[in-house]
């Protein structure tokens, strides 16, 4: 099984042991930092990219998992990163760090708004750190579009369907991502 | 009275945690609606600001949900309805990622996971140009989504923040000149 994994993808690091601490610490950090959005894209970063503690492959069948499922999608994928790294206190830690700082943070910036009102330059530079953010979410969709062409260049209509289906057409997302899903599931059959 | 605000917080937020599939976006106009329109926690004004607000701010989007609570009930209201949006929704997601991990390690898994990455992939290419496509920043934003995307591919264990910070003065400078 081991060895299957390291033939398929024999450029990825092997998966690194997390503690608590540093689960809780990460997800502290992330939601205190992440301005402008793109949660995911922070965590896709620290948690596959840098940090190597989960798989490229883990990683995005549960970014899939969690925006199918109700609720923000990365609340749902924080629930199982931290779940899968350090079972259920894992998940009520990653959940609570991920959520409780920026509570309070977001609560004290719009006292601050409140005060001060509405300012053009800053309304302007916090649509700007938006942009970037998704400049960020952009960078991981075509990361792992590249890792998904590395399976096979089908995957190229699945990425380009649901692109149109969803982010052009705004159609409702639950049955496009099931019958996409089944379409992908059977082009990914039988593969090694 | 204060005890019928924090009911009405949970009966408002509490079934829309369960509604929310593909994340927050879906049910902003139901809570537009519902703190606007019927029960006046906000007005149109308070509203928009806040959700620029919970944009910007860290964390996730979804504490947009926090500041309307804190709005109309202090910080108490925000506690209740953050616990009222966050808590269904999460223990589903619980329940399915205990699933999830317990077939983690079998070989047929392996290619459900390698199947659902196309899907990733387009999905969240799909969710940023919502994003940007909504946003009333002009074709700078497109710009900086632009350039921030490329640094990212080419630089992926840069920090993130300062490329955030510069592109958050650019877009001022760019829409002050213009």
């Amino acid at each position: 099984m081991e060895q299957a994994e390291a033939a398929i993808t024999p450029d990825e690091p092997a998966i690194v042991p997390v503690s608590f601490t540093d689960l809780t610490l990460l997800f502290v950090r992330i939601g205190l930092t992440s301005f402008g959005g793109g949660l995911s894209a922070w965590l896709y970063r620290e948690v596959v990219g840098r940090r190597h503690w989960m798989k490229d492959d883990d990683f995005l069948g549960a970014l899939t998992m969690s925006q199918v499922l109700p609720g923000a999608n990365v609340i749902n994928l924080s629930i199982y990163v931290g779940h899968r790294l350090h079972g259920g206190l894992g998940a009520a830690a990653a959940l609570s760090a991920l959520l409780l700082p920026p509570m309070v943070v977001v609560i004290l910036i719009a006292m601050l708004f409140e005060r001060v009102g509405d300012l053009p330059w800053l309304h302007n530079s916090l649509e700007g750190i938006a942009a970037a953010a998704m400049g960020m979410t952009i960078a991981m969709g075509l990361r792992s579009g590249r890792r998904a062409l590395a399976n096979g260049r089908w995957s190229l209509f699945i990425i380009v369907a649901i692109f149109a289906a969803i982010g052009v057409l705004r159609w409702p997302l639950v049955p496009v991502v099931l019958v996409l899903t089944f379409v992908s599931l059977l082009f990914a059959r039988g593969r090694p | 009275m204060r005890g019928n605000l924090y009911l009405q917080l949970i009966g408002v937020f509490a079934p829309l945690s369960l509604l929310s599939f593909g994340g927050g976006q879906s049910i902003i106009a139901d809570i537009h609606l519902q703190s606007v329109d019927v029960f006046h926690w906000v007005t149109q004004a308070q509203f928009v600001d806040l959700f620029a607000i919970s944009r910007a701010a860290p964390g996730p989007g979804a504490l947009f949900t926090t500041l309307i609570g804190w709005h109309v009930g202090g910080w108490l209201g925000a506690l209740v309805a953050s616990l009222a949006l966050f808590v269904p929704s999460s223990i589903l997601a619980y329940a399915v990622a205990r699933m999830w991990n317990v077939h983690g390690d079998k070989p047929w898994f392996s290619q459900v996971q390698r199947a659902l990455i196309p899907l990733a992939s387009g999905l969240i290419l799909a969710g940023a140009y919502a994003v940007l496509s909504n946003s009333s920043g002009g074709v700078s934003i497109w710009l900086i989504a632009a350039v921030a995307a490329a640094l990212f591919m080419r630089f992926d264990k840069m920090n993130p923040l300062p490329v955030l910070f510069v592109a958050g003065v650019a877009q001022a400078l760019i829409q002050a000149w213009l």
